[in-house]
């Protein structure tokens, strides 16, 4: 499937208009996005999922930014998002490094059994 | 104003700036407006919101109650409920926008792509077992990259699918299958508890919707109407550094005469470096031939001459931000270093949880009915790679 196919499924024929798509959709879904990584990260106990869930907030941002990019007719915020995957990957590989060293400590990935961390 | 509702020659999205009171002509919709149930919403120019604030809180409203039923709960868990209630809080917000401004209709595939990555991220967080979170999130990530082939952004699309899903999200499943505990004699299949119930889900997601409403609320108070014409981003005042690139496009059109090269200019980081909002378009190409030069205008140029959503996006990326690239290099080096030194670091198994184990190893209903090996038979496979 030739990459014009696919722009004409996604949008249309590419010199047509694109249809009055508006920014505020795209960052409501951003935002309910961000929020349910966020809610995730405050309910669940596992401590592999509330680093997904803070992978979620990241890919929140990235809808966020790319829909900005759009609207402004520039790329910044589409270069911006391939930082936010580098940070992303790098937050992944030490979280679960650390995850995994946890795990070993305690055979356990409760969040709530390493409570002793408070101090 | 253009005949497609555009001023002529405008080429950018509308600003976000339309709460300053300085310019209250910026926006049309100043007068007192009623929502679906005959309510005044909008009495000063300045708190115009797209979306009814009834139908926006009450979708919110919804949704903390859709999120708060599909948590993982220990007796019962409604999250078909959930899932019902969640679509119908989605579909309230987007009908609200769509009730107060009938033609702002995105396409079809924004409402696709945005139900299915909103709907995978709320099983995401709510499903027990934490590969079919990871999977779902997959789900989220695919979902996300449809919404960015509608904006237009190529490149970044499949970048996310070959990072995130492709990459990150297999470290996940990794981790996910190496880090689980032994399953006792008598539950082999239980889930853990900590998976099973959540922690405060009601405060939780109150906060969460309380921070989504105010958010949505106060981040713009127009709809942002994006421009109708995506090849105009940035404009494409690179193409005239681009000779190799331009050359044969022109010749394929017919537009080169027998001899002629395409001029290209002198690169200069003040003419070129990183297109910006509201750069101007290219007019011409200039070309040099035997009867010297002369310039193609743009209303000539064939309609593949433009500037590719990955060309830009490069030369925003290395002409523009070149530093932000060598921090990102850096910022993997110390995470590769740091993820090395952490892994091959010696841990001692703390008591209790040693002492769990020892007992799993010495009951008599372990190893061969449960078909696993006593891992902790074998000495050093607990401490992992601390050779």
């Amino acid at each position: 499937m030739s990459m014009d196919v696919l722009m004409t499924l996604g949008q249309g024929p590419l010199p047509a208009e694109m249809g009055p798509v508006t920014l505020y959709h795209y960052l409501f879904v951003s935002a309910a996005m961000f929020c349910i990584g966020l809610i995730g990260f405050l309910t669940r106990r596992n401590l592999i999922i509330m680093f997904l869930c803070t992978e979620l907030m990241f890919q929140a941002a990235g809808v966020a930014l790319v829909a900005f990019s759009r609207f402004h007719l520039n790329h910044t915020g589409e270069t911006f998002v391939i930082f936010v995957l580098t940070v992303a990957a790098a937050e992944a590989a030490l979280a679960l490094a650390l995850v995994v060293l946890l795990f070993r400590r305690k055979e356990t990935l409760d969040g709530t059994s390493w409570t002793e961390l408070k101090g | 104003m253009g005949t497609d509702g555009w001023p002529p020659g405008w080429k950018g999205g509308l600003p976000l700036s339309t709460l300053s009171p300085s310019k209250p002509e910026r926006n049309p919709r100043s007068e007192v407006r009623r929502d679906v149930f005959g309510w005044r919403y909008a009495e000063s120019p300045s708190l115009d919101h797209p979306l009814s604030p009834i139908l926006l809180y009450a979708g919110c409203g919804l949704g903390a109650l859709a999120v708060a039923l599909s948590m993982p709960r220990k007796n019962f868990n409604p999250y078909v409920v959930g899932a019902v209630l969640g679509a119908a809080a989605l579909g309230l917000v987007m009908f609200g926008l769509w009730w107060k401004h009938p033609e702002s209709l995105p396409n079809l595939h924004f409402y696709l792509f945005s139900a299915i990555a909103l709907g995978a991220a709320l099983r995401v967080i709510t499903h027990p077992r934490p590969v079919y979170a990871a999977l779902y999130f997959v789900l989220t990530i695919l979902a996300s990259a449809g919404l960015y082939l509608i904006l237009s952004a190529e490149f970044m699309t499949f970048a996310l699918i070959i990072v995130y899903a492709g990459a990150i999200l297999i470290t996940y499943l990794f981790v996910i299958m190496l880090a689980t505990e032994s399953p006792t004699e008598e539950q082999p299949d239980a889930l853990n508890e900590y998976d099973r119930v959540a922690r405060e889900p009601v405060t939780a997601t109150l906060a969460g919707f309380v921070l989504l409403a105010g958010l949505s609320t106060l981040f713009t108070v127009d709809l942002g109407k994006m421009a109708a014409r995506p090849e105009l981003m940035a404009g494409d005042r690179q193409l005239a550094i681009m000779a190799r690139k331009v050359e044969p496009i022109l010749k394929e059109a017919g537009l080169l005469k027998e001899g002629e090269t395409v001029k290209a200019e002198p690169y200069s980081r003040a003419a070129w470096g990183g297109a910006q909002d509201g750069d101007p378009t290219l007019d011409a190409i200039t070309v040099t031939g035997p009867g010297g030069e002369r310039r193609i205008t743009r209303d000539q140029w064939p309609a593949n001459l433009k500037l590719s959503n990955s060309e830009g996006v490069a030369f925003s990326l290395i002409d523009a931000h070149p530093a932000a690239i060598e921090i990102a290099g850096v910022i993997l080096l110390m995470a590769m270093l740091g993820a090395v030194v952490l892994a091959r670091k010696k841990v001692e198994m703390d008591e209790r949880a040693m002492a769990a184990a020892m007992a799993r190893e010495r009951s008599p209903m372990k190893g061969d009915e449960l078909g696993i090996e006593g891992r902790f038979a074998q000495p050093g496979v607990g401490e992992g790679g601390a050779a």
